[in-house]
């Protein structure tokens, strides 16, 4: 199955295509203000887009421009919510209202992308005024009515389209490739652009239409309220603190002869604590071989579920509602006894490793032709980093704490040819470990020994298995610089983000 | 070339390993002929038809990598070998290898041996077989002596048999000699490169090639489009017998480093190599290889070997056939227990080294099975066996990405793993039973020991579980989460006895404690698995 997000995008639209189109002005002239009084509908806004894809296949170069539409509704004061990937790398944001022509500039205020939510506010939030604020409400009854209203493809006007609820379950939001959440599943009809839209249940937002699947019938997915309140609840400070995790991974405890073996009761209760993410929350107070009992005290099956109100959820459904610094109770079981733990909770080290990166020019560092990025999931994908090398460094990224040395892991991407690199094609998509000796840790510290520390006759880069190091002349990389720079359009040597 | 090459195949389609994985080392030592003979079909009634050649059938039955107690459906496959005394016979090792009956049949197909393996050399792709018995029509046929080596140009004659028993004779001539893995991958040997028009006729598969009368060498490969064709040299030929002849098959020798090219201007200034020299790169020795034996180091630069230079691609220059990779100077004429000399730069000194060559030592992950049955181990339902590349090969398109990680890491850093192990052991699977709830989706990972004590390979493991624990449980320690696991020695026991009653027809295969040489051959890969493109291994 192949989930696709809900936005309809506009591959390179041409511009003279917007010219062509009806001139706005012309339409708000004649518009008046609604006589009747505003409904619920016109607080569901269409979102237009034009973005810029940052290309970390050539990290120098601008990125692709397109765009696309999406939907958002109005939740307070000039607080439009919608989905994170609807405005993920955008350029420019504009807003129109139902009835209305009038294409309104829209700015970021907060994006979470581990969750695919962002709050969007208008430049001048006076053509909002007199519409409702749709009211956030609770979970819904399985098998409920839902109405999910957006501006999807099909058309250019408002959309409202009804089913039921089929499944609130936890699963994978593919916008950041690395988060799972609750979820509801709706039967619905929901197409691209209505991403952002509400899903409504009486007069109350239930959900945000988020993503389906290409692969099968009928099935829409929206985020639910409690994922909606944990977000408006994380900006309050002004700053979006991302999801918590504990750190920990563990091990169902079915099996008769090991739950034996470690002197447990026939009783389907615990799991075992197989891994602790060192400097993570659970570091220092869990240990590999504990066996986790309750949660904030709920009991854990040997599933690794917990019960509640009823509801059977997985133990980190706790975490997924709490915030940076906020405490969880585990009880475990370490040699026989019973102990238990306070978990102060922060966020995990590593995240471009695992999630995608939105919004950001990508980092690099370009030195006598050969290119060096730090290893994020967009250039992964942008130079098919496929590699046993790497993947091995990836999967023990956290668990072996390979971060704490090498907090970025560094990749020689590409080499340009010209007459210092030309027998170096082997050498890319290799892990670069020392330069001139000293061991790396990241993008900047490379920078220093490439181009700030005074440099010895021949500059040594060695690599993670590789059978010898790459080697380069330091007096000669001026001028090849220089030349591939201006043949390649290289901005500058470096971009080490902000 | 890769695309283009295929093997001279007619009566069957086989697996992967047979269109193998030929280097693309052609083009570099491909020397220009004055003039390519015209070819010609020489018809069963022309005089100079040697009587020397038979028809080999074999039945081909692989074992499945992934239900290891099980083997493939037989193939048939049939070739031509070669007689070179009254009772032995030359062929390809890729037309006799996981055999599981073979014969010598006349042309006409009106009269037949059984026959045996005697030697096999996998990597040199060569097979000496004899009758079973009584040789029957073979008493009748002229043996061939072994040709002297022949010049780039020589004319060549290479022999086929039609369905109804005619000779075809095809001239064609040498256009170069090139080194060539011609069967497994990784392996390169002598070979020359014919130029002539072939036909494709029963029994295609590894024909014949002679020259004035006399055996030259084994042709095993044919490209329709450019009527190139391989023939295995007779120097390895040679050497092949004298070491097959001798009783004990040693196998061809290996140095035990692996080797860089040195083309990259910046890194032979850093080495202080002259600029238009040439010279190879050491980047790594095998421990207890004949090439640490003798004190070669990481580092060093191989500038020659018994007195040939090399040049900065590996290259030295042959006498009479030009360029040839420097491997040449370590298998083709030379055999175990030979010295060669080493000439090396290290800190900007030449220095001389003496290395005596030693038979390959079987490697930790091996690289190809041959005719040797995969080991494994069942316990429980859970399903434990020894790494090698095939099992991982065996995950098809994009392997290296669909195989476990764990694995792939191990096959690609052996040295992690070599000291305290003579293989990897791993839990392959888990046949889902009463005793493995909760572990049913375990697999691919590495099993470093049992009830306490480390595993070194299948059979101590499957003696580590024949004691029951005092507590009844046995545990088994993986590499990675969970860690462990726990069998309870009672249940697991009765749940084989289903496995047996359902028709598996043993829970284990392993491994004979003591290898021959020649069963150690079966099973040895490269000294040092190639573990990139430009690194190449000897």
């Amino acid at each position: 199955m192949i989930i696709r997000t809900l936005f309809c995008g506009l591959v390179g639209l041409s511009p003279l295509a917007a010219q062509l189109a009806p001139p706005a002005e012309t339409v708000a002239l004649v518009e008046k203000k609604p006589a009747q009084a505003a409904t619920l509908f016109d607080s569901v806004l269409r979102i237009e887009v034009a973005t810029q894809n940052p290309d970390y296949g050539t990290p120098w170069n601008a990125g692709g421009f397109s765009g696309g539409n999406g939907t958002g509704f109005l939740i307070g004061p000039n607080q439009i919510l919608t989905n994170a990937h609807v405005v993920s790398n955008a350029r420019r944001i504009l807003v129109t209202q139902r009835n209305s022509a009038r294409k309104l500039p829209a700015t970021i205020q907060h994006i979470a992308h581990d969750c695919d939510l962002a709050l969007i506010s208008l430049d001048d939030p006076a053509p909002l005024e007199g519409l409702i604020h749709l009211p956030i409400g609770g979970m819904p009854e399985l098998d409920s009515e839902v109405r999910a209203i957006g501006y999807p493809v099909g058309g250019d006007r408002l959309s409202v389209t009804r089913g039921i609820v089929s499944r609130i379950d936890f699963r994978p939001y593919s916008h950041s490739r690395s988060d799972s959440h609750l979820i509801i599943q709706v039967d619905a009809a929901i197409n691209p652009g209505n991403s952002g839209g509400p899903a409504i249940q009486g007069d109350k937002v239930i959900g945000v239409a988020f993503q389906g699947l290409t692969q099968a019938d009928n099935t829409g997915y929206i985020i639910p309220t409690p994922v909606i309140n944990r977000f408006l609840t994380d900006i309050e400070d002004g700053r979006y603190d991302k999801y918590m995790d504990l750190g920990l991974t563990s091990f169902p405890l079915f099996n008769p002869a090991m739950r034996k073996a470690l002197g447990l009761p026939d009783d389907d209760r615990g799991v075992l604590v197989t891994g602790i993410i060192p400097d993570g929350p659970c570091d220092g107070f869990m240990q590999e071989n504990d066996i986790l009992l309750a949660i904030d005290g709920n009991p854990i099956d040997s599933a690794g579920n917990i019960t509640v109100d009823g509801e059977t959820l997985v133990l980190h459904e706790i975490v997924e509602r709490k915030f940076a610094k906020d405490t969880v109770k585990l009880d475990f079981l370490r040699d026989g006894s019973r102990q238990s733990a306070e978990i102060i909770l922060k966020p995990l080290p590593g995240a471009p490793i695992f999630t995608v990166i939105y919004g950001e020019r990508p980092e690099y560092i370009f030195y006598g032709g050969l290119v060096i990025q730090p290893l994020t999931l967009n250039a992964m994908s942008a130079h098919r980093l496929t590699g046993v090398t790497i993947r091995h460094l990836t999967t023990n990224y956290l668990n072996k704490a390979i971060f704490r040395e090498r907090p970025e892991i560094l990749v020689l991407t590409r080499v340009e040819s010209d007459e210092l690199t030309a027998n170096m094609g082997g050498f890319t998509d290799s892990v670069i470990n020392t330069i001139n000796g000293e061991k790396v840790r990241d993008l900047k510290h490379a920078y220093e020994l490439l181009y700030e520390k005074e440099q010895p006759e021949f500059t040594v880069i060695e690599f993670e298995n590789m059978g010898r190091p790459l080697v380069i002349p330091s007096a000669k990389v001026e001028a090849v610089n220089q030349r591939l720079m201006k043949t390649n359009n290289i901005p500058s040597n470096h971009y080490l983000g902000e | 070339m890769k695309t283009l090459s295929y093997t001279l195949l007619a009566s069957l389609t086989a697996t992967g390993s047979l269109l193998a994985d030929t280097p693309e080392e052609h083009s570099a030592a491909l020397q220009k002929v004055q003039l390519t003979p015209t070819t010609e079909l020489v018809g069963e009634k022309e005089n100079q038809i040697l009587d020397s050649f038979v028809r080999v059938n074999a039945t081909i039955q692989t074992f499945n990598a992934g239900q290891p107690w099980q083997r493939n459906n037989p193939q048939r496959r049939s070739g031509l070998g070669t007689l070179i005394s009254p009772t032995e016979i030359i062929t390809a090792a890729e037309m006799v290898a996981n055999q599981t009956y073979l014969e010598l049949e006349s042309a006409d197909s009106s009269q037949s041996v059984q026959a045996k393996v005697v030697a096999i050399d996998y990597k040199a792709n060569l097979a000496l077989l004899s009758p079973v018995g009584d040789p029957g029509f073979l008493a009748k046929k002229t043996p061939l002596e072994i040709a002297k080596p022949a010049k780039i140009g020589d004319p060549v004659n290479v022999w086929q048999f039609e369905d109804n028993g005619t000779t075809l004779k095809t001239t064609a001539s040498i256009r170069a000699v090139d080194t060539s893995a011609t069967f497994l991958s990784g392996n390169s040997f002598l070979t020359y490169i014919l130029k002539g028009s072939m036909q494709s006729a029963s029994s295609s598969f590894t024909l014949p090639a002679t020259r004035n009368g006399k055996f030259l060498g084994v042709l095993t490969s044919y490209d329709s489009d450019d009527q190139i064709s391989e023939v295995i040299a007779p120097e390895i030929i040679e050497t092949f017998l004298r070491d097959a002849r001798d009783g004990i098959y040693e196998g061809f020798p290996t140095l035990g480093c692996a080797i860089q090219r040195t083309e990259d201007k910046s890194f032979r200034q850093y080495l202080g190599l002259s600029e238009d020299g040439g010279g190879l790169y050491i980047s790594r020795v095998k421990p207890d290889s004949p090439a640490d034996k003798a004190g070669m180091k990481k580092g060093d630069v191989l500038l020659a070997v018994d007195g040939s230079e090399l040049d900065r691609r590996g290259y030295f220059q042959h006498p009479d056939y030009g360029p040839l990779t420097w491997t040449v100077l370590i298998r083709s004429g030379k055999t175990v227990g030979d010295t060669i000399s080493l000439t090396i730069l290290r800190d900007g000194k030449e220095q001389t080294l003496s290395a005596t060559l030693e038979a390959t030592q079987p490697p930790l992950i091996p690289r190809h099975i041959n005719d040797s049955p995969p080991p494994f181990l069942i316990k429980g339902g859970l399903v434990f066996q020894e790494l090698s590349r095939e099992y991982l090969r065996a995950f098809g398109d994009n392997w290296t990405t669909r195989a476990p990680l764990p694995l792939m890491y191990a096959m690609e850093n052996p040295e992690d793993y070599e000291e305290e192990r003579n293989s990897i052991v791993f839990l392959a699977r888990v046949l889902p039973n009463p005793a493995t709830i909760g572990y049913d989706r375990l697999g691919g990972m590495i099993v470093n020991g049992a009830n306490g004590q480390p595993v070194k390979d299948i059979a101590e493991l499957a003696a580590l579980l024949e004691k029951t624990p005092a507590n009844g449980i046995h545990t088994i320690e993986l590499d990675e989460a969970p860690g462990v696991i726990y069998l309870d020695a009672e249940i697991s026991d009765q749940v084989d006895q289903q496995f047996l009653q359902q028709g598996l027809p043993t829970l284990s295969r392993l491994p004979e404690k003591k290898l021959s040489p020649a069963e150690v051959e079966t099973i040895a890969a490269e000294a040092l698995g190639e573990k990139t493109e430009t690194e190449e291994s000897e």
